[in-house]
Order: structure tokens, then C-alpha cells, then sequence
């Protein structure tokens, strides 16, 4: 039996990513070691996703700088390198945030993504949990320097479930993936090349297999969304519940996005990586297209609790009242007073009015929210 | 005159077919390599001459071979690259069309050397015509007993299968053209691990361009250390060159790498002078990927020396005042020849032909192309040269392949020595749409730059 010849286990690798040690397994790429360290040293990642095999090393998003091969073999690597498909080596000393190469490079990858991006977030049903949109604002410039006309598609219909805008898309083959791995058959891949490269069924075709579902979650911006979904509110305006049913196909163990007790949504339950998470067992908890698509009321599910949201901070806003504040820092960095204040913009005005607490409201401000308390305010 | 080993009887009458090939010595290397070598010898033979790889890195091909997995019971392979689609370059269409058996002996000896049963030629699709002329040419081969099982009796076992592409320049790069071997859609693997390790179907794979597996016949008949005393330094052996562009006599030409530049362009033996009595403004010595030379760093290194037909020579001053061998697809320019124009038209087969994988290349050739258009068609602001210089030195290095690299590499040669010629484009946008910027000052003597 495997179980029983017990092997010693194989010796740890050190690496060192921006300053930081960190032990970890052979094997283990430098991505992986950097989320061991978490925070800023982590390299963003647009196509790679752990638990797609083969995905990665195609955004260059994650290229960092390695300043030292190994141990054994110090030379420094000549090119910087994807930090998703690059294996660490004992010693490996490597530069993230501490490199100016990295840092140049990786701005140039943000505004090569953007070029063609439509940046139309306010009306994409992913902005709040984009991938796209985190990367450009903690990795962008503020402007491009492109001035020709954006790059656009004619449209695919991908049937009841799933919505393709192509012109959103950032090619990371991640939804390939998906479907080679997730699904009995992939029916949709990347046609054409380069700039005019797109993702397609070729012979029009609608995307229904079983668990095809997945690639909505997989998806790092707008390209793919759910078309049950679609239009139907913000993500940070819906709020985050864990829930489960018993499936006989799937896990169903979910996240449903709920405004009230309507089930608005439902997805697979991602990591603060904002990939789709292992269960119990170890498997990925990729969910059906029965628990995705069709159980959008609250008593298909056994609910558990509020879903933990923290990278996506824009979601996470407004939820929850334990969440951590910032410090106010203006009367520390100007020796104790004040700021000056010409004119208090509450005494004018009722929007944005601080007495009324956002986060106890269900669904977004409007004016009645105010008119209301200010009626209360009268009556009292 | 120099030696010729490759296309030495390329144009005796009838030598594509088996019969006179084998008349003319022919397969000499095959019997050689069956009967008295060991696989190992072959290869410690090819080290020792010194045979740099044809298809554009020069990278040693006897260090490549020694570094093949070799683990028990894998099938290896071989897989010969004739997806030659770089601008500018045609010499393995010429030595294909002409005298296909000295690839097919080639591989071979190659095959034998590598332990590979199994061989592959990736041509690509637009060389439709060759197909059939190598297809015979294996044919003939198998049916005179050097191909199929048992060759001559050594219990050496070898089939060669062509495979045509589709019309890909990206399916050149060898991990592209293993993906669409194999079948699939052609994008770079990410590396590692090298075909060495895991190429075709996982298994060890060597990929070698035609040039370079056909100078394996010679460097078998006459011995690694002959070889290897042919050519200069570190360029051994003989090398085909592809020359077009303004001069008197394009076509193809094997040299022995120890004649110089100006003698390869002027002579009437090579390229015969620039045509029409014009003067020479640049040139890309070694396939569109890599930079453009002025004609006084063409002629001359930056310390001042000649500059000759050889990898060192080349590539001498590194990217700053040097180019690179590459392919061998050498093209002339005259002073008629517009420098944006060209690099536009480069740009645009670059943005065409990137495969879309990575977003460096997939969005930054785009870019590229219209920046290039604008400026020239006279719409281009004095920002935007060092906005495309910008671009390109984020897309250099940054990428799976080297395609990315060869994108960017025309384009900032391009601005490092003619960044006046894209300038007049801007401050006289009228004029340049009705004349060209003309020779300028490319020709004049440079001043000698000692270290």
C-alpha cells in the first residue's frame, strides 16, 4: 500500500522573494511561494489559475526578476520570467516590487491589456469583482497613450446561459481550459491570431454542457458573464451568503449573491485569489449548471453564513461593519490640528449625509433614503 | 571563389532524382555512419565541427543533440524545421527544390545519430510544390533500402514523414511548430521544459533547421576537424545566404564566411553591385527579424574594421552599432528606399503574424503598426518615436517566444540609426509623401570608435 511505505518527506526549498524567506515544498512555483507570503510581495496574475492545469505564462502580468538561479547555480536569470510557470530552486533569490524592471514592465503589460479594452466598466456586469480593474488600479498608469480606434468583434451568441463580449477579453485562455477540463467536451476555443484572435464556437453554436458554467467564474473581466445575471444589479450592491444543497452532480457548495432574499446570483465559492476553492476532500469546487443557473430561490438552499469578502474590497464595502477603517491620519501628519474646513458639504446638501449608515440599508442609496430620515428627523 | 559543400552539384542535370544523386556521391555519408560510426561518434563529429544552427540563433547543433533526454523506452525524434517564412530569407526553398536528397541523407544520419525511427519535415503550407518533391525524394530513398527498416543492414530503422503547415510564420518557432505537429492550434510552449526533454508528444525532440541537417552530409564525408577549418572563428563551414532587395543578381549563395560585406555586395561573383547605379543606404544582413544596418555600419564595425560575412562579424557591436547573422535573408536597400516605409511594412507582417498568446506581442504589434502608418503617412507627432521606442522595449524580452523580440528588434534599429529620416517624416509631412529622404549622411565615413 502507498499509505503505508512512509518516505521521508523531500527537503524544503528557500526562497527569498523581495527580502522575504520563505521554506516551501519542491515543485512549488514562485507565484505559489509569494501567496504563501501574501500581500504586496505577490505578483498579480491575469490567465494563470491553480487549479487549471496548463494555464499561465501568457499575461505576463506576473513576470518578476530572478536575481539569483539557486544556490548551486547563482547566475541570475538574463530575462524576467513568469513568476506562475517558473519552479523554485533552493536559494533562489528573486525581485518583485523591489525591481525596477519589474515594476516598468509590468505597467507596459497593464497598458498593452487596456489598449483595446473597452473600459466600459460602468455598464460591464463584472466591474466590482474585475480582475482587470484591480491590476490597472494598483499596477496602472493613470492614462493610455493610445489614440486610435479600439479593436472590435462581430457578436457571438453563446446561447440561454452564457453572455460573450469578445471585446472585453484579454485572451487568457483560462475558459479553454475550463471546458478541456471541467466539461465532458469543449465546444468554443480561440480562433484566428494575434490582435484579431477571439473566443468563439466557429460554427455558431450555444455553450451548454454541464458545469460550462464554470468558465463565467473563471473569467478575469466582462467577457464572459451570466446571462440570468445580466443587468440585474451591481455586485456591491448584492451581498455575499455561503449556502450548499445537496447535488448529484456538483459539490453545491456555493456563494449566492442575494439583494434582499432574492437569489440574484450564484457562483462557485472563490479564495482571496479570487479562484474557485477546494472542498473538504481537495477537490475544486467547480459547480454544476443546475445549482448555477437554475436554484435562484432561497429555499433550494441551506444557508450558512455571510461570505468572508476581502481582496475585493469594493464588494466587501458597505456589507459589513466589522470591517477594519482606515486611520484618520490628517490631524497626525499636520502636528494635531485639524483640517480647515471651507465649507461643510452636509450642511447644503442631503446626499452623502454621514448620520446615515450605508451599510444598514438594503440595496443602494436613492433619495428616499434621505428623505426619509429627514421625515423622521421632522416627526421625532 | 570559396568552397562549396552544399550546392556544390545542385545544378547538375537531373540530381533531384536518386539515380544521379547516388551517381554523385550521394549516401556516402549514410554507408559511413551505418557501418563504421556509433551514434555517440556522429554526434561528438558534428560537435567538432563546430556547426552553428542555420535558422537564425546560431546555436551550436552538436551541443544541441548531446543535450537530447535519452530515457529508457521513449521513442525520440527528429524533427527538421522548413517552416522558413522570415522575410527576406528563401534559401531552404532553394535547397529543397533543388536537391532534396541531401536533406533526406541528412536526417538520415541525423536520426541515426539521435536514435530517432521516427523523423519529421515541417514545411510550411505555402511551399506546396516541395512538398511532393521532397515526398519523391523519400520515396526513392526508400525504395533504394536507405529508408524503412533495416537500413543496409545495420538494424537501424528510420522513416521520414512530411508535414505541411498552414500558413503560419509563428509555427517556425519550435515549440509552435511541435503544438501543430502534434495537431493542435500553434502557440509557443512556455519553456521550460526545451523539446530536448519534453518536445512532440512529450517525448525528446531535437529541432533542426534544413540548412543545418544538410550540412551534416558534408561535415560526415569530410570529417568534423575539416570542417571546422572552413569559414573563421567560430563561423565554420559554409552558409547559404538569401540576397534580394536593389541589387544586380538576387538569389541564392553558399559562402565560406571569410569574405567581407562589401565584397559579398560589389562582387560580381555574389550580388553584383546595387542596381540601376544607385548607392547603398542599409541593409538587414540576416532576415527582416533582425536590426537594419546604415551602409557605413554595414561596411564597417563601429571600432572601424571590415565588416565580413560571419556570425562574429555580424553581430559586432552588439544591438548598438551591430546586427546579427540570423537566417541568412540578406536585404539590400538603396538610397531610394524609404526606412519608415519599410519598417511600417515589417510591422504590419509582425501584427499579422503574432499569435495572440501573450499580450505583449498580441497588443504592443498592433500598436506598433499604426504608430508606423501615421508616421508614415505624415500624421505622426515628434512623441510618437519615442512612444514606438517606448513600446518596443516593453515588448522585447517579455514574451513566451522570440517573435516578440523580432518584432521589436526591427523597429528600434530602425529609430537608433535613421531617427532623422522619421523625423523629416514629421517636420516636412508634405514632402515626404512626394519624395524620399534619400542616401543623407548613411554612407559617410564614421569616426572610428576605439574602447
Amino acid at each position: 500500500m502507498a499509505e503505508d511505505i512512509k518516505q521521508a518527506a523531500p527537503p524544503k526549498m528557500k526562497v527569498t522573494i523581495d527580502n522575504i524567506s520563505v521554506e516551501v515544498d519542491p515543485g512549488t512555483t514562485i507565484l505559489q511561494a509569494a501567496r504563501m507570503i501574501g500581500g504586496e510581495v505577490t505578483p498579480p496574475a491575469m490567465c494563470f489559475y491553480t487549479p487549471l492545469k496548463g494555464s499561465g505564462g501568457k499575461c505576463r502580468t506576473c513576470l518578476v526578476e530572478v536575481s539569483k538561479g539557486s544556490e548551486k547555480d547563482p547566475r541570475p536569470m538574463p530575462k524576467l520570467v513568469a513568476s506562475c510557470r517558473t519552479g523554485v530552486m533552493d536559494g533562489m533569490e528573486v525581485k518583485n516590487i523591489t525591481s525596477q524592471r519589474v515594476l516598468g514592465a509590468r505597467a507596459g503589460v497593464v497598458e498593452f491589456l487596456l489598449l483595446n479594452h473597452p473600459l466600459d466598466c460602468p455598464i460591464c456586469d463584472q466591474a466590482g469583482e474585475c480582475h482587470l480593474q484591480d491590476l490597472s488600479y494598483e499596477h496602472g498608469k493613470e492614462g493610455t497613450r493610445y489614440e486610435f480606434k479600439k479593436r472590435t468583434f462581430k457578436k457571438h451568441n453563446l446561447g440561454q446561459y452564457i453572455q460573450l463580449h469578445m471585446t472585453r477579453c484579454i485572451l487568457c485562455y483560462r475558459c479553454v481550459f475550463t471546458a478541456d477540463q471541467v466539461t465532458n467536451k469543449r465546444q468554443h476555443g480561440v480562433l484566428d491570431r494575434g490582435d484579431h484572435a477571439e473566443i468563439a464556437t466557429y460554427i455558431e453554436k450555444s455553450l451548454d454542457n454541464d458545469f460550462i458554467g464554470n468558465v463565467i467564474d473563471v473569467c478575469p473581466v466582462g467577457a464572459l458573464t451570466d446571462k440570468t445575471f445580466r443587468f440585474k444589479n451591481r455586485v456591491w450592491f448584492t451581498k455575499p451568503e455561503d449556502a450548499h444543497r445537496d447535488c448529484d452532480k456538483c459539490c453545491g457548495k456555493v456563494t449566492l449573491w442575494k439583494r434582499g432574499d432574492e437569489v440574484l446570483r450564484v457562483t462557485a465559492r472563490k479564495d482571496q485569489w479570487g479562484e474557485v476553492m477546494n472542498d473538504e476532500e481537495g477537490k475544486t469546487g467547480w459547480i454544476c449548471n443546475e445549482c448555477r443557473f437554475e436554484k435562484k430561490d432561497v429555499k433550494d438552499w441551506v444557508i450558512e453564513g455571510p461570505t468572508k469578502v476581502s481582496r475585493h474590497s469594493v464588494i466587501g464595502v458597505n456589507h459589513y461593519e466589522v470591517l477594519d477603517k482606515p486611520d484618520e491620519t490628517v490631524a497626525k501628519v499636520m502636528g494635531g490640528r485639524q483640517p480647515k474646513l471651507l465649507l461643510d458639504i452636509h450642511s447644503i446638501s442631503d446626499v452623502n449625509d454621514p448620520s446615515v449608515d450605508l451599510s444598514k440599508i438594503s440595496g443602494p442609496a436613492t433619495g428616499a433614503v434621505f428623505n426619509h430620515k429627514q421625515l423622521t428627523e421632522n416627526t421625532e | 571563389m570559396g568552397r562549396k559543400l552544399l550546392l556544390e552539384k545542385a545544378h547538375v542535370e537531373g540530381i533531384r532524382y536518386f539515380d544521379t544523386y547516388r551517381r554523385e556521391g550521394g549516401y556516402r555519408s549514410v554507408e559511413k555512419v551505418l557501418k563504421t560510426m556509433a551514434p555517440d561518434e556522429v554526434t561528438e563529429e558534428v560537435k567538432k565541427s563546430g556547426l552553428r544552427g542555420r535558422g537564425g540563433a546560431g546555436f551550436p547543433t552538436g551541443m544541441k543533440w548531446s543535450f537530447l533526454a535519452k530515457p529508457e523506452g521513449i521513442p525520440r525524434h527528429l524533427v527538421v524545421n522548413a517552416d522558413e517564412s522570415e522575410p527576406g530569407t528563401f534559401k531552404d526553398r532553394y535547397l529543397m527544390e533543388h536537391i532534396p536528397h541531401l536533406l533526406v541523407e541528412g536526417i538520415i544520419v541525423a536520426s541515426y545519430a539521435l536514435g530517432s525511427n521516427t523523423s519529421f519535415i515541417y514545411i510550411r503550407g505555402e511551399y506546396a510544390w516541395i512538398v511532393d518533391i521532397l515526398e519523391q525524394a523519400i520515396q526513392e530513398a526508400r525504395n533504394n533500402g536507405f529508408l524503412g527498416k533495416n537500413i543496409l543492414g545495420s538494424g537501424f530503422d528510420c522513416d521520414i514523414h512530411v508535414q505541411r503547415g498552414a500558413g503560419a510564420y509563428i509555427c517556425g518557432e519550435e515549440t509552435a511548430l511541435l503544438e501543430s505537429l502534434e495537431g493542435k492550434r500553434g502557440n509557443p510552449r512556455i519553456k521550460p521544459p526545451f523539446p530536448a526533454v519534453k518536445g512532440v508528444w512529450d517525448r525528446p525532440t531535437v529541432v533542426n533547421n534544413v540548412e543545418s541537417i544538410a550540412a551534416v552530409v558534408p561535415i560526415i564525408n569530410e570529417g568534423g576537424e575539416e570542417y571546422a577549418k572552413i569559414g573563421m572563428g567560430k563561423s565554420t563551414g559554409t552558409k547559404l545566404i538569401s540576397a534580394c532587395g536593389n541589387i544586380n543578381k538576387p538569389g541564392v549563395y553558399e559562402i565560406d564566411m571569410t569574405i567581407s560585406v562589401e565584397e559579398f555586395i560589389y562582387s560580381d561573383e555574389w550580388c553584383g553591385g546595387i542596381a540601376n547605379g544607385k548607392r547603398l543606404k542599409a541593409c538587414i544582413p540576416g532576415g527582416s527579424s533582425v536590426p537594419i544596418l546604415p551602409a557605413n555600419l554595414l561596411l564597417t564595425t563601429a571600432k572601424g574594421e571590415q565588416r565580413m560575412m560571419n556570425y562574429e562579424s555580424l553581430s559586432d557591436g552588439g544591438f548598438q552599432t551591430g546586427s546579427m547573422m540570423g537566417s541568412g535573408g540578406f536585404i539590400v536597400f538603396d538610397e531610394d528606399q524609404c526606412v519608415v516605409k519599410h519598417t511600417y511594412t515589417l510591422a504590419r507582417f509582425y501584427r499579422h503574424e503574432s499569435c495572440g498568446q501573450c499580450s505583449p506581442c498580441r497588443e504592443g504589434t498592433g500598436w506598433m503598426e499604426k504608430l508606423l502608418l501615421r508616421l508614415d503617412k505624415g500624421q505622426g507627432k515628434m512623441s510618437d518615436i519615442d512612444l514606438l521606442w517606448d513600446i518596443q522595449s516593453k515588448i522585447e524580452g517579455n514574451t513566451i517566444c522570440p517573435l516578440g523580440d523580432a518584432a521589436a528588434w526591427p523597429v528600434a534599429a530602425a529609430i537608433r540609426h535613421f531617427r532623422d529620416e522619421f523625423e523629416w517624416h514629421i517636420t516636412n509631412a508634405g514632402e515626404a509623401q512626394i519624395r524620399n529622404f534619400g542616401l543623407a549622411h548613411y554612407a559617410d565615413a564614421r569616426e572610428a570608435v576605439t574602447a
